[in-house]
């Protein structure tokens, strides 16, 4: 992931043009007990992407990483949601403050 | 209501009423089917234990009502073979849509109401669950949302009944909505360029298969323009689709202010801390092994094995059958039929109730009923879907996922019911392997009973067996992963909360299994003992058993187990029960006993697996499955016979 405007791929605090940039990180990367919202989506397939749908996970939903072995699990909108690192892979996050 | 009820399958007349379930999974749709109509179908805490769509009549107001319970889906946009299934019952003819929704997560729930509403037949929400959304505090003003919605929402607790009534009443009433729930812009101008219905072309744009290939088929230039503009705005169905889901979401959420009381925790509010400590003893690597491992043991060697294939066989067989049935039929036979030919199909070697209901109630029912038994505590407890999850890594490597576990583990039970339910799998590629691994290497709790039974006299042959059945598993597996074409799956899951199992839920879901099980065995079991009573008369039988004599003795066998693999083709486990009789006359060494379970237990699956691997798979997967499973079962059985000798102390 790097940034549409200037290519960085650690991201800038402060961005100077206010791009819609985020220190991207996967979902899999995240350690249990992080709090993070997620920012994009990028599924490796249509039919990944319809299965991160189906389990409510959507751009601007906040999440808690729960467990990181044997597939990561989450807790989102009061419910838990398994999925492996594969699908992990694909969900974008930023970190909470 | 229920005297009134009862299943139909066929059309829906004009003058009936049709309600349809839906909503995801997991949210007591099948438990309010079954108080609305008075019927049980398989109700689960996991995904994917209701495979079909089930139907149920009853007289309400005066007017025939047909219900309709679908399996659990999330949204319209369909990832598996269960979930078009539900949505395809939405999408064609008249009804009244009830939208079973969980009370704590509504979230989760409302958009797709929001969706069902656009599709223009009426629509109810059963807020079910009610009285858990209660007992966290989190329990929704119901008056309020159903005044935003503009359709009735009813506060239903399947389990005890609450609602129900009302939610009928509401049902039979309730109007087709006000427009007024279609996308925001610039979404709704976008679906309105396809001109067709609003749900339709949203699902079309938004990149579904199956409907995006009607469409296109139907309206070929309003598509293609309407396809244009879409990846102009959004570059392709899927920005597309998240972005739609996005706006619904934002519309979820604005219904809901004011809705939900605003407790502590908000949305990321969390579960209570014992089930949270179990939940990290049952994922954790090696607490979570031990438990499955002592599961196992205790669940299904001690209490299948032991209490069910051990004492209550042993018991009912012997007892029940071998001292009061068995004489009283043969005197009654001997007084009541003078021809012997007649008699001896009643009572014979190959008897209706010597051979067919004997091995039925006998030796299957009581093994059956312990492991479905097992099967319900592990799946109203919430256990088996952190199975799923503990199992995902190892099952990658055999080309299936973690949700592979509920088949596999469910074939133990009964294989044909578990090839069924491998239609909750995602792919081609996963429903065909799990077939085959069903097939061949799950033995079920039939044949698993008889089979421990047999070889409980040599501890070590109950090893090797175990040992050689994991071996070939893995392999057959891993080859089947390995040399089939195709992506590998990924898993996800929802996990619903552990909890104690319901003494109600788990008495219905077992003796559900257990009559869809004699159902469809039982009329088997009296079919293969007129055959063989025919066979026996003609002399057919004796010819057909010389002619298996060759391929019996080359596995190391005595050629009176060749009958036993006769009985094998009409039932697995009766296959299994004839080898356990020649094991109890003295007739098998451990080196043969050993063998014989093996084979059999690779050998060709019943004919009601058969049967049913046609059905879902097709006649050249099935056929190509039984050939597979004899190759493999007479070389497996031919290469351990033959090493087990070459060992010695086990002729």
């Amino acid at each position: 992931m790097k940034c549409t405007m200037c290519g960085s791929a650690a991201g800038c605090d402060g961005c100077p043009i206010g791009a819609d940039f985020f220190v991207a990180r996967s979902l899999a990367s995240l350690a249990a007990g992080q709090r993070a919202t997620i920012r994009r989506l990028a599924a490796r397939t249509p039919a990944d992407l319809r299965k991160l749908l189906a389990l409510g996970l959507l751009p601007g939903v906040e999440l808690v990483v729960e467990r990181h072995w044997p597939a990561v699990v989450l807790r989102l909108d009061c419910s838990c949601v398994a999925l492996d690192a594969t699908l992990a892979d694909g969900v974008l996050v930023s970190l909470a403050a | 209501m229920g005297a009134a009820t009862q299943l139909a399958h066929g059309a829906t007349a004009a003058s009936t009423v049709q309600l349809v379930l839906v909503g995801a999974p997991n949210v007591g749709k099948s438990a309010l089917f079954g108080r609305l109509t008075g019927i049980y179908a398989v109700v689960s805490n996991y995904p994917g234990t209701s495979v079909e769509v089930t139907r149920g009549t009853l007289t309400a107001g005066g007017r025939r009502v047909e219900v309709v319970d679908t399996p659990g889906m999330y949204s319209m946009l369909p990832v598996s073979e269960e979930e078009r299934v539900a949505r395809a019952s939405l999408l064609v003819g008249t009804h009244t849509v009830i939208h079973v929704v969980d009370a704590s997560h509504l979230e989760r729930s409302l958009p797709l109401t929001l969706q069902l509403l656009s599709l223009g037949q009426p629509v109810v929400v059963a807020c079910n669950l009610l009285d858990e959304a209660r007992a966290a505090g989190r329990a929704p003003d119901l008056a309020l949302l159903s005044g935003r919605l503009g359709v009735p929402v009813v506060g239903t607790v399947a389990t005890t009944g609450e609602g129900v009534d009302e939610l009928m009443a509401e049902a039979l009433a309730a109007p087709p909505p006000a427009d007024g729930w279609a996308l925001p812009e610039p979404f709704s101008s976008m679906v309105s360029r396809v001109g067709t219905d609003g749900l339709v072309a949203e699902l079309a744009l938004s990149g579904d298969p199956e409907i995006e290939c009607e469409v296109r088929e139907s309206l070929p230039g309003p598509w293609d323009e309407a396809r244009a503009a879409r990846d102009a705005r959004w570059a392709g169905a899927e920005p597309f689709a998240v972005a739609v889901a996005v706006a619904r979401r934002r519309m979820a959420v604005a219904l809901l202010d004011g809705v939900l009381p605003a407790a502590g925790g908000g949305v990321l509010q969390e579960g209570g801390r014992w089930a949270r400590a179990l939940d990290r003893l049952v994922l954790s690597p090696w607490s979570g092994f031990l438990v499955v491992g002592l599961v196992l043991y205790l669940g299904f060697y001690k209490f299948v094995g032991g209490l069910g294939a051990g004492t209550a066989v042993d018991w009912i067989d012997r007892v029940m059958f071998g001292r009061f049935l068995g004489p009283a039929a043969d005197a009654l036979a001997r007084s009541a039929i003078p021809w012997p030919v007649v008699r001896d199909l009643v009572t014979g070697p190959y008897g209706l109730l010597s051979l067919g209901l004997r091995y039925a109630f006998a030796i299957v029912l009581p093994i059956v009923t312990a492991f479905f038994l097992v099967f319900a505590l592990l799946e109203d407890s919430g256990y088996l879907p952190r199975l799923a999850l503990l199992l995902d890594r190892a099952l990658k490597r055999l080309g299936l996922s973690g949700r592979a576990v509920i088949p596999l583990v469910l074939g133990f039970g009964c294989n044909t019911m578990a090839t069924l339910v491998t239609r909750t799998l995602e792919s081609r590629r996963e429903r065909l392997i799990a077939t085959l691994l069903l097939a061949l290497a799950i033995p079920c709790s039939a044949q698993l009973g008889v089979v421990l039974g047999i070889l409980s006299v040599w501890p070590a042959a109950v090893v090797v067996w175990a040992l050689e059945l994991d071996l070939v598993f893995l392999t057959v597996g891993r080859l089947a992963a390995v040399l089939l074409p195709g992506e590998s799956p990924s898993f996800y899951l929802e996990l619903p909360r552990l909890r104690w199992p319901q003494p109600l839920n788990v008495l219905r879901k077992t003796s559900t299994r257990v009559r869809w099980y004699f159902a469809e065995i039982l009329p088997l079991f009296l079919l293969a003992s007129v055959l063989l009573w025919a066979g026996d008369l003609t002399g057919l039988l004796q010819r057909a058993t010389g002619l298996l004599e060759p391929l019996v003795r080359l596995v190391g066998l005595p050629a009176g187990a060749a009958p036993a693999f006769l009985y094998g083709f009409f039932r697995r486990d009766f296959g299994a029960a004839g080898l356990y009789e020649l094991a109890h006359k003295g007739l098998l060494t451990p080196a043969s006993l050993t063998t014989a379970a093996i084979t059999i237990t690779l050998f060709v699956p019943c004919i009601a697996q058969f049967l049913m691997m046609k059905r879902e798979r097709g006649l050249k997967v099935a056929a190509a499955v039984l050939v597979v499973a004899t190759v493999v079962a007479f070389a497996v059985g031919g290469l351990v016979g033959w090493l087990l000798r070459a060992v010695g102390g086990w002729a």
